[in-house]
Order: structure tokens, then sequence, then C-alpha cells
């Protein structure tokens, strides 16, 4: 998928939009909040897709520093951006559910903290390689899957407004992702490969993947929980596959690594998988709240509040 | 009173035959046009015209008056040598202090007679026939000259920035570089667009007065600890006594700027060493890591202008103080929006944007021999030999030309070598009757294939975007070398670069 990147960028900076865009006192509201059913498996929900946006969001800050020129680096400082957006608008709508318990942060679970703690930690030693693919799929399954899925669920036409607008911003987050994946391919395989079998050894890089894993399984739980079907994540996999696998995606090792990594997550079946997984899940939970460093002061830029 | 007379005589008609013709008129009545002036009456050209289009001497100094304004090179060397001041009251002076003193040096080699006020140049052209330069001002006047000494300033004209929005903005707006003083910021919730020199000077000020302050970053810049201190009494009096002292000071300061260079111009082992201060500087205000990594440039030092500041960092820490470094998405009727959503209302933008700075174009048009056009000629980017001439421009002299800006040192230093090239210059054409006095272009070009080759190795030119630059990444702007490689050269003037026209 090649792309302007010039181009890309001056039709970002035209598409802006603001929480104040939206009202959200209008009428609607009760759609969810008299669903007793679908309540608190909404809140459970939705507490777990502003937190993956806000994780993309650190992620793209972290590619910001990567980028190999300055457009792209301009790009990715604006996705950084309208990640956090994304976070901020789903609080406010969390909010007008009546979601958010004071006005505070929705709790994240301790796999999200680990997560949060790994980025503040490395994801800015990160090389741009393992975040240029990581991050594609986690679009992918969040536009796909994740958001069309709420949509189906919700109907709250002001959950759909805010909806359109993130949908429209995350059309473009997928094209440049795409054309950053092609892109990353273009190096020799061997050398790439090298480099991949260098970085698995990494510890930083282990200590990232033993929090993600059981946060991507955390959240597939939930989400067939609230009734989603595993053929939507399958074909989110699918579509990873699909667009990402352009002649330099194909040569990209991180790009094999993900797509095969993903069919494994989606499939339940594959008990080579999950068990060990599962068992991260529950062993991460024992971890004493407490002994967690303190949550970075990033976090606390996320806010509901139209205006500041 | 010579100036009434004067102005009697330039309200008249305008007849270009009895114009009267001055040996040199000079633009603008900063510190390169006074200073220019002082050193020609020195050299016994008598007959100047300077034309400044406000009503008030001192540039820079005259406009910037905002609070916490002031130089950031030492004042002992952000000052004329040949007009020392014993009595700075600071290592690094204010705006109305440095303000004073050229005011002062108007006073002092009084100067007032030759400056008129009022007269906006808006157009510069050389009459072949009447071998003198024609300047018409926006009042409609015309001054005749057989040489002209441009001192318009490299940071005189200001602008709000042409954000998407601002238009739509309801709120109060005041631009660093015209201060407006009436406004009473207490109990006001103020937005600061910008981060560079001027920034953070007004920050910790505006930090103390307002309700709320909001800095809205777009690139960090490295800052490095500024010793400033209140000069002792004891010092001002020994400057005063024993003015061998003061010019000693002023040579140890030129040798620290000077060793600054290599660090500042070039990669050199000493770039690491300063950016590992200002890493520590950062580190020791700053205590939160994220706040650290946005306030951490991702460019090497030297590549944009560094700063200098103690006060900057703390006063961003301050609990009514908040950086903000989400990109401005657009200005609204009450606010700025920025990308990740929200609205940032603010009763008062202060927009310290930098100001206008023309590359590739000339202030306004200068018409050279044969009626050829500075701005065509300089489409691609500014060139002069030695930043001072321009072949097909005779008799004509740039201060602040191009490749001519400090990096590290005192802009004055550089002036001074430029004043006595130029005096140099002018005093040719009138002392040996020339007609024209113009550089060689092969001159011309040979000194700037060596500049740019130069220019090439140094930070400026390593990746960052900065005013130093045009839109194509061409160096107009910074000379590669050290002051006293840029004195050494402006020194003589060399007849041979040049014809000599009778
Ligand atoms: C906030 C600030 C801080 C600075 N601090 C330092 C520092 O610490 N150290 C340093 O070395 N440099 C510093 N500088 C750079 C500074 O600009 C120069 O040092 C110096 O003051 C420039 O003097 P000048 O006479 O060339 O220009 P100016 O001081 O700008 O004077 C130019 C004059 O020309 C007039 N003029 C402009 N156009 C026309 C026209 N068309 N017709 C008639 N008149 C015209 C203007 O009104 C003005 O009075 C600073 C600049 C700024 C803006
Ligand atoms: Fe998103
Ligand atoms: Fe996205």
């Amino acid at each position: 998928m090649q792309l302007d990147l010039d181009r890309m960028r001056d039709k970002i900076k035209a598409s802006q939009w603001a929480l104040a865009d939206i009202d959200w006192d209008a009428p609607g509201r009760e759609l969810v909040t008299n669903d007793p059913d679908l309540y608190p498996k909404l809140k459970a929900f939705m507490a777990d897709l502003m937190w993956i946006e806000h994780v993309g969001a650190r992620g793209f800050a972290a590619m910001a520093k990567k980028a190999p020129n300055d457009t792209l680096r301009e790009i990715y400082t604006y996705f950084h951006a309208e990640e956090q957006r994304h976070a901020n608008a789903e609080m406010a709508l969390m909010q007008r559910w009546g979601m958010l318990d004071g006005e505070g942060l929705p709790e994240p679970n301790i796999n999200i903290r680990l997560v949060v703690e790994w980025l503040d930690a490395y994801a800015d030693d990160m090389p741009l390689s393992v975040l240029g693919s990581v991050i594609p799929m986690l679009e992918i399954a969040l536009d796909g899957a994740l958001c069309k899925f709420l949509l189906e669920t919700v109907k709250d036409p002001i959950c759909h407004a805010a909806f359109e607008k993130i949908n429209a911003d995350e059309a473009r987050h997928l094209g440049v992702d795409f054309h950053v994946l092609e892109m990353l391919g273009h190096s020799p395989v061997y050398r790439q490969t090298l480099q991949m079998a260098g970085k698995l050894i990494d510890p930083r890089l282990l200590i990232g993947i033993l929090a993600y894993l059981p946060l991507l399984n955390r959240m597939r739980d939930n989400l067939v929980e609230l009734g989603l079907k595993e053929e939507r994540l399958y074909e989110a996999i699918r579509k990873y596959r699909r667009v990402g696998g352009t002649p330099g995606g194909l040569r990209n090792p991180w790009f094999q690594l993900i797509s095969r990594h993903g069919g494994w997550m989606v499939n339940r079946r594959n008990r080579l998988y999950h068990v060990p997984v599962d068992a991260l899940v529950r062993l991460t939970g024992k971890i004493p709240p407490r002994l967690l460093p303190q949550i970075p002061s990033w976090v606390h830029e996320l806010t509901w509040k139209p205006t500041a | 009173m010579s100036t009434t007379t004067q102005a009697r005589r330039n309200t008249r008609p305008q007849d270009s035959s009895v114009l009267h013709t001055y040996e040199t008129l000079i633009v603008g009545a900063g510190f390169a046009g006074l200073g220019s002036a002082i050193r020609l009456r020195q050299a016994g050209i008598r007959d100047i015209v300077i034309l400044e289009r406000g009503n008030a001497v001192g540039g820079t100094w005259r406009d910037n008056q905002y609070p916490g304004a002031a130089c950031d090179i030492p004042s002992n060397l952000y000052s004329y040598s040949f007009a020392q001041n014993p009595d700075w009251s600071r290592a690094y002076s204010g705006s109305r202090e440095i303000l004073s003193y050229v005011e002062g040096l108007v006073r002092q080699y009084e100067l007032a007679p030759l400056i008129r006020f009022g007269q906006d140049v808006i157009e510069l052209s050389f009459d072949k026939a009447s071998r003198r330069w024609l300047a018409k001002t926006a009042v409609g006047q015309t001054y005749g000259a057989r040489t002209v000494v441009m001192a318009q300033g490299p940071l005189s004209n200001a602008s709000f920035p042409d954000m998407p929005g601002i238009g739509s903005y309801e709120g109060h707006k005041i631009h660093s570089a015209r201060w407006d003083h009436g406004y009473d910021f207490a109990g006001k919730r103020v937005a600061v667009i910008g981060t560079g020199a001027s920034a953070i000077q007004i920050i910790p000020e505006l930090v103390k007065q307002a309700g709320f302050v909001k800095v809205f970053q777009r690139t960090p810049g490295w800052v490095l600890p500024r010793p400033d201190y209140g000069t002792p009494n004891w010092m001002r009096a020994l400057f005063r006594r024993a003015p061998a002292a003061q010019s000693a000071l002023r040579q140890a300061l030129y040798t620290a700027h000077e060793s600054m260079a290599t660090g500042l111009i070039w990669r050199t082992p000493a770039s690491r060493l300063l950016e590992q201060v200002a890493s520590l500087h950062l580190h020791s205000q700053v205590p939160d890591a994220w706040m650290r990594r946005q306030l951490t440039p991702d460019y090497r030092i030297g590549c944009k202008r560094v700063l200098v500041s103690n006060d900057y960092y703390p006063a961003l820490r301050q609990p009514n103080a908040k950086l903000i470094t989400w990109p401005i998405a657009t200005l609204s009727p009450r606010g700025i929006r920025t990308v990740e959503g929200v609205e940032h209302q603010a009763d008062c933008i202060v927009f310290a944007t930098g100001f206008d700075v023309s590359k590739t174009g000339t202030p306004f048009p200068i018409h050279g021999l044969g009626g050829r056009l500075l701005s065509e000629d300089w489409r691609h980017g500014a060139q002069a030999y030695r930043s001072v001439s321009v072949a097909g421009y005779p008799n004509l002299f740039f201060t602040f030309g191009p490749n001519s800006g400090p990096g590290h040192n005192s802009a004055l230093v550089y002036m001074e070598s430029q004043i006595d090239y130029i005096v140099q210059g002018v005093r040719l054409v009138i002392e040996q009757d020339l007609k024209w006095l113009d550089v060689h272009e092969g001159a011309q070009q040979r000194y700037n294939a060596a500049i740019q080759r130069r220019l090439a190795g140094t930070n400026w030119n390593s990746g960052c975007k900065s005013w130093y630059l045009t839109e194509d990444g061409f160096n107009s702007s910074m000379y590669p070398g050290f002051a006293t490689q840029y004195r050494l050269q402006m020194r003589r003037l060399p007849r041979g670069d040049y014809s000599l026209v009778r």
C-alpha cells in the first residue's frame, strides 16, 4: 500500500475534531442505562477499550521518536494525540452513561497496569520495526472487530456520532500503519530476521510480551462474554494478513510472527497457546497492586471534559 | 534647527534634480543603523540621514518590551566595544536598560539630527544616471544618497501566525514583540504559544502574574543554565575608573563564547558535553520523567537557537502552569483546540511565535544596476559577498546580511566588524568620488560556494527545521565559523574583488 505521506499529513490536519463538537447531553443515554443486562458488561468493555486507545496513544508517542523522516514524525505526533482523543471521547461516553465512579479514571485492570508500566519504561527503546508491526494488528482488531460490534450492540445515537468520527480517524491510521509495515520489509530478509532474533532475546521486549499476551486473552474473554462472535476476530486477523501481506509486508518477519500469533490468540482451541497464557492471566491477577510503581503522569492527562 | 529645515525640504514636491544627495543613507535606527552612523562620522563622513519607520530609536529593544525581556548574551559583550557601559546593573540586562544604552548612544554621539522618524522605506533603486540610490518612503517622500546602509534589522517584522481559526478567537491577542502593557493579567487564563527565546523569558513572569498559564509547545529547545548576577557596586566603580578592566572582562566573555562554538556549530565531543549540561539542568529542575521527555529535544544541540534560562523549567512546574505538547488543531472563539480533543479556554493568547524572517526575499523591493530586482536574484536563497555586498547592487551595504548570523556569540561583535568594513566601502566611494563600487559576481560566487561547503558540516544543517533555513533547507542565515574568523575576513575590504567605476 503506497501512500503519499505529505498529502496524508495535510489530510490529517484538515480532519480534526474536538470533544466539544459532540453534544454529550443529547437524548438517548437511556438506551444504555435502561438495559440492565448490557450495562455492566458494556462498562467493563468500555473501560478496556478506552485503556487500549490510551496504550495505543503511548505507542505512537514512542514511534514519533523513531520516525525515519519529519513527515512521519509529525503524523505519529498527531496519532498520539488522536488516540488520546479516542480515549477521551470513550470516557465521555462512559460519563454520559454514568459509568465513571466519581469523576476519576475507570480502574485499569492489572494487565493494563502491566502494559502501561512496560510502555513507560521501555517503549521508547523499542525499534520502529516492533512497534510498527504490532500497532496495525491492534488497530485492525479495534477497528474491524470491536468498534463495529459495539455499534451493533449499542443504540445510543451519541455513541454512533462519536464512533463515526473515531472510525474516520482510524481509517487514516490504518492507511499509514500498513504503509509503514510495507516500508519496514524493505531491507534484506536475512538482516531483518537476524535483527528480530536479536530483539527477541532482549529481556525488555520479553517482559513486554509477557505483559501483552495476558491482556489480549483477558480482553478476548471479556468480549466473548459481551456476545462478540469469535468469527469477528478471525476476520480481523485475516484482514491484517490480507492488507499487510504485500511483498514488503511478507518479507517482514515481525509481520509473519504477529499474524501467526493472532491466529493462535483467536483460536480458543489452541491449548498449546492458551493454557500457559491463561495461567499468566491468573498469575498476574495475584500481583498485589501496591507492588506496582506509581501510575506514570501521562496517564493523568486523560479527561472526559470537552473544555479545560 | 536643521531637522525642521530638513523636514521642509522633504515635504517639497519631489523633483529628483533638486533632491539633496546624502553621502550615506541608513535604513533603520537600531543598534546597526546607529552604530554605522557613529563609525561613519568618526571616519569623516558627515552628510548622513537615517530613515526610521518608528517614532523612537532602539529597534529590537524598543519593540520587545514584554515582561522578562532581556539579552541572552552578557551585556558586557552585548554592547559596542567603542562605547562600553560601566553601569550595567546585571550580567544579562533587561530590555529597558539596553534601550537606555541605545538612547545614550544617540545623546553621546549627537545622532538625533540625522534621524527622520516615521519614514518607512518601501523601495530602493539605483539611478545609474545620477549615480545614486533613491529611497521611497510610505509617506511619499524620496531621499537620494550616494551610498546606502541596510540596517532594517533581521528580526524587526512580527505578525500573528497564520494558524487555523485565528480569526475566530474572541479573546485578547498579544504578540511578544508588540507587548500590550495595558492588559492586566491578574486572575486571567493565559495561553502562550511557542517556547523559543522570547517565550522562555515571558513565561516565568506571566506565571507570577496570571491566574493560570498554559504553554503550548511544538518543539522543545535545549536550555542551558544562565549565569546571571547583579553587578556589585565595586565592579561598576572599577569599570568607571579603569575601563581596561572592563575590556578584559569583555575579552574573557568573548573567548568563553567562542569556545562554545566548537560544540554549538559543529558536532564535536563538546556538543555532547553541552547536551549533558542541558540535560543535567533539566533533571535538576524537573523531577517528572514524562515531563522531562516532553522537554527533551530530539535534535542536536545548536541546530536551533540554544536557550538560556534558570527560571523557565521551575515556572512550568508551578501549580498555576501547565505544559501542553498536544499539537494545536485550531483556534476557536473561546481558546485553543488541541488534537487530543480538548478545548483549552483562554482569556488571552500570547503569541511568542517569532518573527517574519525573509530568507529568500527582501523586506522591500531593491532595484540594482539595469533594473535587476534583488528578490529575484535571491529567489533560491539570499547570497552576498562577505555578507555585506551583492553583485549588481553597487554602493549598497548590508548589516546582518546573508550568512552573517552568530549562533554562539554577540550579534554586536559581528555587527561591529560589518560596520568597519562598510566604513571602508563608503569612504572609497566618497573620497575617490566613484560612480560605483560593485563586487565581482565571480568573487561572490566563490565566497558562497565555500560558505555552503562549510555549512554542510554544521549542526544547523543537521536535519532539524528552523528559521535559519529556507523551505528547501538552504542556509542563508548563519556564518559557519568562529566570530574571530568572521572578524578576520571583515578586517579589510579587498579592492581586487570589486570593480571601482569612476
Ligand atoms: C527578543 C530578542 C532578544 C535578542 N537578544 C539578543 C542577544 O541577547 N544577543 C544578541 O546578540 N542578539 C540578540 N537579538 C538579536 C537582535 O535583533 C540584534 O542583536 C540587534 O538588536 C539587531 O539590531 P539591528 O539594528 O540590526 O535591528 P533592529 O534592532 O531590529 O533595528 C532595525 C530598525 O529598522 C527599522 N526598520 C525596519 N524596516 C524599516 C524600513 N523599511 N524603513 C525604515 N525603518 C525600518 C525598525 O523599525 C528598527 O527600528 C535579540 C533579538 C530579539 C528579538
Ligand atoms: Fe483509536
Ligand atoms: Fe488508531
